[in-house]
């Protein structure tokens, strides 16, 4: 059957939020790397996160006018993906693991910790909008835990209330921690290790 | 030609059909919610499990491998398959839950589990009745529920859209309405949000569902998630009669069934003719309710004095009379009778019969097309339903000039149906100092304007033909009562429709909202009467029959054959008049 | 076993640097790529690749354990039109965290072995799907391919051949079950994560209903060596039925947790008590999960003599999974640690099928009923019931997953439960 219904794509362009033209290049030559402009869809949606800081409604209908998609089909997508903010979140977002090896290692305390230093419950975003306190699935990291993750980035691993309140006073002057490059042990610990990532 | 065992009964077939597909055309049941015959198969409800093996066959000689029982071997697959979007293959065998028990198992499991979260208020739910959910559960659920946390929760009466509302804790996620919007309309204007057990259907935030075929959605949700705004606790399903009809809203002759309660047209839906509109229906389409219930022109009326603001009621008898005493005191060329797209054949043929023999005169028609209103779907540029009748009938076409140059050269117009004012094509104006004589069934700015208005019957009130833009006629059925219909007699009646989930209901016992109007050929036959001639058209049927004998295209045309095909696809050999 | 502590490591060897290109090619990097490319007397075709990694019988390391040279020869024909290989490094099953250790220290080996795998299949684009918490993988990621792409390892005329291939990078967003091989299809497509019904496979319809084959992200970095080394060298590692280096997970209550390179079919206690240097704190061992959360969890009991790979864990009422062990000490909550692993499921489900939609909240809010302590004998089999409303009924097996560990931890460890349980109300006797 052919053309039907309208097509209801971004009716309200959002005001307050545009791409850059740097932007716009980059999701072009994402674009050139998949047969289907569909495929950019969660490229795309963070891209909009990284420079906005949350896909909230009008994020999402900016990237589907900008990639003449359906709203309702970035909508769905953004739904799906626990990792974009649908909503803006605070400077800095704390995802404690609490699953299986972070919550037979301690991830729970580790949460109790920061509620109580933060003054807030998990799911919420201190006053000052400094940070918000989240509980996470497993993030891959369940040889060091526990563990978090900063704002969808850098995993902090071996989590001690220690450790957790000298991340947040680094957070709070301005600097992230850094990429911890766990060495893999050797299989037989009288040896030294010589392999390591790269911290760059 | 293959062959596969069902229920330990084999059946041969040819192709690929998918499994549930072929089980429900010999007639037997396996329970679904997801599956559509026109959409793909995302197979997520888990329904429709049986049981699959195939006979196993020596690789080398191609013989079945035997047991030791000396029966043929069967390689089972390892888990129950869904019938849906399983493949039919040669030898293979089915268990459907007659015959396997953990079949029935799996339906009795998944129902529990589908309405762990379902907030079971059928009772205040409009599918209630209807209701596959409802049906499936008495069928095969469980016998109660092991269900004792706390249930999810979802958003409730969220306006959609202008049309449709959802309840999305009754939404059992077989994302029939977002493959619609999908597949079908192609708005892409819901989905799916949220993850797991908080899935539903939304639109985008600050967008609304206004695709134009929303509505089909609220007809395809497998439960009472998606309800129609309007309708929503209006009535209930048993207190309604479902007769058949078309939609005259348009040109495309898309099927219908309407729904009456008390002589009302209570809704409009969809129905299935894969040669016209598959399973779907325009949302304007279930507008037609209002035509069928309000605004109802109800006994003939008149305008004493040209000067009279207002008509009033007359008798059927007078009326007839008078228009005998307008036809007999004006020179035939003053008269211009006019037929209407918007009528049925019969209602043109009837009309145009006594129109060649008193009036001396074919009657002429408008056709009524708005250029760029079509969208290649459902929706046509012809807004009238009949308009290939006009002129398979031969009825000349007038052009909007046309008609106001004829209308400015007559005394006296008899005409049918269209609002040419509410078009905009004439004027009131153009009708000061005529006599204007309008066979109608609503009060519409033209009855207004009129000089005599004469009810008639609408196509949810009688049974006749009509011909889609793609020369396909087909007809109507009596869905509601007029003062002067009985049903019991009428065999063309339904006497409550055979209730396709229980019951056998018959709600024509109500005396209200019957309409004092009469079908136009029977009016036609007592006009005949008055000048002596006898000419007795009762029903649809004595007109179309008549036709048969005198338009070639309609030669062997019944009912009956309208009927068992679904609508008949014309021949359009038929030479036909030239347009003006 | 015991000549484990001698194994040389080949997915992730004790060399300095082996994330740079320089290095990883001073060691024999690129030698298997170029030998296929070049080696036409030992390479004659691409099905000749198929053949050889076929006979090594590398079992997929996402946690299905299926030969991955079996896998290629499904792929039909090459018919000129695009073909593709998706690498699946959503790694998120709790316990694994093993293929982010290659994307750091050895991702050459990686890029090498899908680029491998590409010729073998006659693939056109390779899309490595990564999850997007792994930020600082793909960052890392992103630096190999682009240092592949400016040597000619990548891209067009590869090693100055005729073949070409490009490999482009995909990030996730979060979702659990995007690691199905195909909802990991419907994310790269753009979509939401469900998985879809099968058949058609992906190697008959799969990304834009093209030929598409998914590997694991170990998986593909095994098969550089066994082009090197050839198939018989491969078998000869560790299990007979499950040859070939496994990246160990070991994580939970041990003193040296970790990924560890090791042969197939080591001994769980030696992994436990040498390689990961012994349960914490001197406490007793209660329990393993062997290979991620969804294989079913064994009692210390069961476990000595096992050895870890799929035969040997199949036998014991296990799964070899991801390799990825979590170990439990004596003082373990096994009701609040199942609980926990329930919680996943029901987070991560996609919620296409009912019995998985439904069926994972039910359990979870079952047992976190249990765990409070107002939980009753009655719900320990309404549990077990329910698993089996939900395995096998479904399209993916995220169900299975969310299913196996209710069962078998409730079965194997009823009497915690049922120690948790209200006291029954029926008086007895
Ligand atoms: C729910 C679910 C999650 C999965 N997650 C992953 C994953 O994170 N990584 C992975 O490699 N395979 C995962 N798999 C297995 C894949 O479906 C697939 O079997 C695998 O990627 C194939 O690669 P292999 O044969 O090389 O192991 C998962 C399967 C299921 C059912
Ligand atoms: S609203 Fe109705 S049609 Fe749509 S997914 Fe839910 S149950 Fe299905
Ligand atoms: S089993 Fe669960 S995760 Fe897999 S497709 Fe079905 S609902 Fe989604
Ligand atoms: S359980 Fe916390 S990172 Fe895996
Ligand atoms: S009808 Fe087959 S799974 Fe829904």
């Amino acid at each position: 059957m052919a053309k039907k219904g309208s097509k209801n794509t971004a009716t309200n362009p959002p005001t307050s939020y545009s791409f850059t033209k740097e932007q716009l290049k980059e999701i072009e030559a994402l674009k050139a790397k998949y047969p289907e402009v569909q495929a950019v869809t969660l490229p795309v949606l963070w891209i909009a996160q990284d420079s906005f800081g949350h896909v909230n409604p009008d994020v999402q209908a900016l990237v589907a006018k900008t990639l003449d998609l359906p709203e309702s089909h970035v909508h769905g997508v953004a739904e799906f993906y626990t990792q974009y903010f649908k909503e803006p979140k605070g400077k800095h977002v704390l995802d404690v693991c609490t699953c299986l090896s972070c919550g037979l290692s301690g991830g729970v305390d580790i949460v109790r910790h920061l509620e109580k230093k933060l003054g807030i419950n998990v799911g919420e975003t201190t006053a000052d909008g400094q940070f918000t306190l989240q509980e996470a699935e497993c993030l891959g990291a369940c040889g060091y835990a526990p563990m978090m993750q900063i704002t969808n980035d850098v995993y902090v691993n071996h989590l001690t209330p220690e450790k957790v309140d000298k991340v947040l006073d680094q957070l709070i002057s301005g600097s992230t921690p850094d990429f911890e490059s766990i060495a893999m042990p050797l299989v037989d610990s009288t040896h030294t290790t010589k392999r390591g990532g790269s911290n760059e | 030609m293959a062959e596969i065992v069902i229920d330990g009964k084999s059946y041969s077939f040819e192709g690929k059909p998918k499994l549930l597909d072929f089980i429900l055309s010999k007639d037997k049941e396996v329970p679904f919610f997801c599956y559509h015959p026109s959409m793909s198969a995302p197979a997520n409800c888990r329904m429709c499990m049986v049981k699959v093996g195939q006979y196993v066959k020596n690789r080398d000689t191609g013989e079945y491998e035997l047991d030791e029982h000396g029966e043929r071997q069967i390689r089972w697959f390892p888990k129950l398959q869904t019938s849906c979007n399983m493949d039919m293959m040669d030898d293979m065998i089915v268990h459907t839950h007659e015959t396997d028990n953990l079949v029935k198992r799996a339906h009795k499991d998944t129902l529990e589990m589908i309405l762990i979260n379902h907030p079971l208020d059928c009772p205040i739910c409009d599918q209630a009745g209807e209701c596959p959910l409802q049906i499936q559960t008495y069928k095969y659920g469980p016998e109660g529920s092991r269900f004792e946390v706390k249930k999810q929760h979802k958003p409730k009466h969220v306006q959609l859209g202008p049309r449709v509302t959802l309840d999305a804790e009754r939404c059992i996620n077989c994302t029939r309405c977002t493959r619609f919007t999908d597949e079908i309309s192609q708005s892409h204007q819901l989905t799916i949000t949220r993850r797991g057990d908080k899935n539903h259907p939304t639109t985008a935030p600050g967008t609304v569902f206004d695709d134009p075929y929303s509505m089909n959605t609220i007809d395809l949700c497998p439960v009472g998630a998606l309800t129609s705004t309007d309708f929503r606790f209006k009535a209930r399903v048993w207190e309604m009669n479902q007769t058949p009809g078309l939609d005259i809203t348009n040109g495309k002759g898309v099927n219908v069934d309407l729904w009456t309660r008390d002589n009302l047209v209570l809704r409009i839906t969809p129905r299935h003719n894969p040669h016209v509109n598959d399973y779907w229906m325009t949302d304007k389409g279930r507008d037609a309710i209002q035509l069928y219930n309000e605004n109802r022109l109800s006994t003939p009326s008149l305008r004493l004095h040209p000067k009279d603001k207002d008509l009033v009621m007359t008798s059927w008898d007078n009326t007839l009379q008078t228009i005998q005493e307008i036809v007999e005191s004006t020179d035939s060329k003053q008269i211009l009778s006019l037929g209407s797209p918007y009528a049925s054949v019969e209602e043109n043929a009837a009309w145009a019969h006594f129109s060649q023999t008193i009036l001396k005169q074919k009657p002429s028609y408008t056709a009524h097309v708005e250029k760029g209103a079509g969208d290649g779907f459902l929706l046509v540029d012809d807004q009238a339903p009949n308009t290939a009748g006009c002129d398979l009938l031969g009825l000349k076409k007038r052009t909007k000039a046309a008609l106001k140059k004829a209308v400015s050269e007559s005394q006296v117009i008899f005409s049918l149906h269209d609002d040419y004012i509410e078009r905009g094509w004439i004027t009131k104006e153009d009708l000061k100092g005529k006599t204007w004589i309008y066979f109608g069934t609503n009060l519409t700015q033209i009855a207004n304007a009129a000089t005599l208005t004469v009810p008639i019957t609408c196509a949810a009130e009688h049974t006749a033909s009509y011909i889609n833009v793609d020369q396909r006629i087909q007809r109507t059925y009596p869905a509601k009562e007029t003062k002067y219909t009985n049903r019991r007699l009428d065999l063309e009646m339904s006497e409550g429709r055979l209730d396709r989930f229980g019951t056998k209901f018959d709600h024509w016992v109500n005396e209200d909202n019957k309409i004092d109007c009469k079908p136009l050929w029977e009016i036609v036959s007592d006009l005949f009467s008055l000048w002596g001639q006898t000419i007795t058209y009762r029903h649809g049927r004595d007109v179309l029959e008549s036709l048969n004998q005198t338009i070639t295209a309609l030669d062997g045309i019944t009912y009956q054959a309208m009927d068992d095909h679904r609508g008949v696809l014309l021949s359009t050999s038929e030479p036909q008049e030239a347009s003006t | 076993m015991s000549d484990w502590k001698s194994y040389e490591p080949t997915l992730i060897p004790n060399i300095e640097g082996m994330h740079q290109l320089d290095t990883y090619r001073k060691h024999g990097g690129y030698e298997a790529l170029h030998s296929v490319l070049h080696d036409s007397k030992k390479w004659p075709d691409p099905s000749s690749v198929v053949q050889e990694v076929k006979d090594a019988n590398i079992r997929g390391r996402g946690g299905a354990g299926f030969n991955a040279g079996l896998k290629w020869s499904f792929m039909p024909p090459a018919d000129g039109g695009p073909r593709y290989l998706a690498c699946n490094g959503d790694e998120s099953e709790p316990g694994t965290f093993k293929d982010r250790k290659i994307f750091e220290y050895n991702p050459f080996l990686f890029i090498e072995g899908a680029t491998i795998a590409a010729y073998a299949m006659s693939i056109t684009t390779i899309y490595v799907y990564i999850r997007g918490e792994y930020r600082s993988w793909i960052k890392k990621m992103e630096k190999a391919v682009s240092d592949a792409y400016d040597a000619g390892l990548l891209g067009k005329n590869i090693m100055g051949s005729t073949f070409s291939v490009d490999l482009v990078l995909h990030s996730g967003a979060g979702a659990y079950i995007c690691g199905e091989e195909t909802s990991l299809l419907e994310s790269l497509e753009g979509k939401r994560g469900y998985p879809r019904v099968k058949p058609p496979f992906p190697a008959q319809r799969g990304l834009w209903g093209r030929p598409t084959t998914i590997n694991n992200i170990e998986t593909l970095s095994n098969v550089p060596g066994v082009i090197r080394n050839g198939a018989t060298w491969f078998k000869s590692i560790g299990a007979e039925t499950h040859p070939g280096p496994i990246l160990y997970g070991i994580s939970g209550h041990v003193n040296r947790p970790g990924v560890y390179e090791l042969p197939s079919g080591m001994p769980v206690m030696t992994l436990i008590e040498e390689v990961a240097q012994g349960v914490k704190d001197g406490k007793k061992l209660k329990a393993i999960i062997p290979g991620g959360s969804s294989t079913p969890i064994l009692p210390a009991k069961d476990l000595e003599n096992l050895t870890m790979d799929a035969d040997a864990l199949r036998g014991a009422g296990s799964m070899m999974g991801t390799a990825g062990m979590v170990v439990m000490d004596e003082d373990t909550d096994i009701v609040e640690t199942l609980w926990r692993i329930s919680k996943f499921y029901h987070h991560e489900s996609c919620g296409q099928c009912t019995p998985c939609r439904e069926g994972t909240g039910w359990l979870e809010k079952i047992l976190e009923k249990v765990v409070k302590g107002e939980g009753t004998s009655r719900d320990l089999d309404l549990l077990l019931d329910i698993t089996s409303q939900m395995e096998g009924r479904t399209i993916c097996a995220l169900a299975d997953a969310a299913a196996w560990p209710v069962r078998y931890t409730i079965s194997r460890f009823r009497e915690e439960f049922e120690a948790r349980c209200k006291p029954s109300l029926v008086p007895v006797g």
